[in-house]
């Protein structure tokens, strides 16, 4: 996406400065309207709890303090780093299964001819306007057959089955984009599919694997619906569900801590934003995914 | 296979060597496919489509989790539509959070992507700041800070106390409670506004130069141009975040502490569903009511579809 200058006539060609100026005044009014509650929630992690709701709506506490954030730490019996340690092993490993299984699939359906492909292709596509409430009661006795309640199975294992068809659809909107030739090429030198697969059309790929990787994570780490039905030991609590206990068993008088740890829970998407804000706003550009 | 097959009469091999050998070709031109597809195929099968079905069946039954399911017929379907007013409470509440969500967001997604499309600079850093709820937003956090936003002792009624307002308790006030919900989905309007931007710049930008000369107003240009070619970008954004706003769970639990309340207010389709297989393990009725909701998105998205010949213009 690149960001060159429009212009376009018949909007405000007669006073160009006056309309972008009055255009900035009213983004910038609007961008700090956007960030506020953040920002709000950030001050209101580092204010003292009695000073929480004297501040109103002041960004600047009255006194600045981090004690929150050991408090809010060690505010329920098992500890927040716990919670995160849980997060993160989580979604890393639901990350793995998404780019792992949505590649294979998205590889097939994208270079490979067999019998009933076009079949399979538009079942994958439906899959992606099914709501998931419907699979919901018939996995959940699945797994507690297998015994995997109060596991992370059941938000892992899923995942390394392709469950979540966007991404392969993700895929093999980039894959169908990779020159036909290069395969072409390698399979006349012989190459198996499967060395096609990782030894030119992952590499090519990486932006989108990226992009894969990267949503995947987020929505794990924010998924609160899963984590709620399927675990129910603290220990295996995830930051959303250990956010959520916070809730419940803290009354109004130690909203700072949880502000701190809310602020913390967010980090993580904060920090993959900062950082491949481009990847995120290009696939969502291309693809029109649903956050 | 012709010729493998030609060959096999010659040397005088039965005809079963033949088709063995034909299957064996089929075998290998398919095999590859296959594997790759084997992870997918089986989680489709296992975790999709069977689920899929098994909950279906299970709609028709008593199931409870505790006993074996009795098939009771339609009695679900009945309950629901004659002897459920939680339900109908629950279908109220998400179709009027639809109705307000959708194209509140869509309006404002539209009109930043307008402004930030007419070549200002630092149009990255506004397009980032105007994401980041987006991506923030499904998570518990923002949802605690909603509720802390609009306590009675929240910010929102700080602000209003800047100007001598004494405002209500927002969240404990059934009358407003969704609203702080519309309000919550409207402020995450960046993820259509970045899908409006890419389709505002595939517009041709001597359109609007032909037009202007031929003077047709701002105004005139954003109906007769911009809105047109923006319809399958609009169609598109629409149907996704009707989907998305069906689904909604995560601030009607945390907001209303996973009761769907005051008297009901927030109950969302899906948290009243969360209740009734997770809390009152009613299971059989809970498939049913995911039954209804997949009904609901059918039929939403067959008509989205179907409106769309007049009103969403494709390129010839």
């Amino acid at each position: 996406m690149s960001d060159e200058a429009r212009v376009l006539p018949g909007q405000g060609s007669d006073h160009p400065y006056l309309r972008s100026a009055l255009s900035h005044c009213l983004l910038m009014a609007a961008s700090f309207v956007m960030l506020y509650p953040i920002l709000w929630m950030l001050a209101g992690s580092l204010r003292p709890a009695e000073d929480l709701f004297g501040g109103g709506a002041n960004l600047i506490p009255s006194q600045v303090t981090v004690a929150a954030y050991p408090q809010g730490w060690f505010g329920l019996q098992v500890n927040f780093g716990h919670f995160f340690l849980n997060s993160l092993l989580i979604s890393s490993l639901a990350t793995l299964g998404n780019v792992f299984a949505a590649s294979l699939a998205a590889y097939a359906f994208a270079r490979l001819n067999f019998f009933g492909r076009n079949f399979w292709f538009a079942l994958m596509l439906g899959t992606l306007m099914l709501p998931y409430h419907v699979t919901l009661i018939p996995q959940y006795v699945l797994f507690l057959n297998l015994d995997w309640i109060n596991t992370w199975l059941p938000l892992i294992v899923p995942k390394y089955f392709a469950v979540d068809a966007f991404f392969i659809f993700l895929m093999v909107q980039f894959f169908r984009g990779i020159p036909r030739e290069l395969d072409e090429a390698a399979q006349m030198d012989g190459c198996s599919p499967w060395r096609i697969y990782y030894k030119i059309i992952l590499p090519l790929s990486l932006p989108v694997l990226a992009t894969a990787a990267i949503f995947s994570f987020i929505w794990t780490w924010e998924d609160f619906f899963g984590p709620l039905i399927y675990i129910s030991d603290m220990n295996l609590y995830t930051v959303q569900l250990g956010l959520r206990s916070f809730v419940d068993s803290s009354g109004t008088s130690s909203w700072n801590e949880l502000f701190a740890m809310s602020v913390l829970s967010l980090i993580p998407i904060f920090l993959i934003f900062l950082f491949f804000q481009r990847l995120l706003i290009e696939g969502i550009a291309t693809t029109g995914m649903k956050r | 296979m012709s010729v493998s097959e030609r060959s096999a009469a010659a040397t005088g091999k039965g005809e079963s060597s033949a088709l063995a050998r034909s299957l064996r070709g089929a075998v290998r031109r398919n095999a590859p496919g296959y594997l790759f597809l084997a992870p997918w195929l089986i989680g489709f099968l296992c975790l999709t489509l069977g689920p899929a079905l098994v909950s279906l069946y299970l709609s028709f039954t008593d199931f409870d989790l505790l006993q074996a399911p009795n098939f009771v017929g339609m009695q679900n379907y009945i309950r629901m539509a004659t002897a459920d007013p939680k339900f109908i409470a629950a279908m109220r509440v998400t179709f009027l959070y639809v109705i307000l969500s959708v194209p509140l967001k869509l309006a404002f997604a539209l009109a930043v992507a307008m402004m930030l499309n007419r070549g200002l600079t630092g149009l990255p850093v506004y397009r980032a700041i105007f994401y980041l709820p987006s991506l923030l937003g499904a998570s518990v956090a923002i949802a605690v800070l909603w509720r802390q936003l609009f306590a009675a002792d929240g910010m929102i009624n700080s602000v209003l106390a800047i100007f001598g307002i004494e405002g209500p308790s927002w969240i404990s006030n059934p009358r407003y409670s969704l609203y702080t919900l519309v309000v919550l989905s409207v402020w995450q309007f960046g993820s259509p506004m970045i899908i409006f931007l890419a389709g505002l710049r595939q517009i041709p930008t001597d359109m609007y130069e032909a037009a202007s000369l031929d003077g047709a107003s701002s105004s005139r240009q954003f109906w007769k141009i911009t809105l047109p070619l923006l319809s399958p970008v609009i169609f598109f954004n629409f149907v996704i975040q009707t989907i998305e706003a069906f689904k909604a769970f995560t601030p009607a639990f945390i907001v209303s502490g996973g009761t769907g309340g005051p008297i009901n207010s927030t109950l969302f389709y899906t948290l009243y569903l969360y209740q009734e297989a997770f809390g009152n393990f009613r299971m059989g009725y809970a498939s049913a009511l995911a039954w209804v909701l997949v009904i609901i998105i059918a039929i939403f998205t067959a008509f989205s579809f179907l409106s769309t010949r007049y009103w969403v213009h494709y390129d010839e």
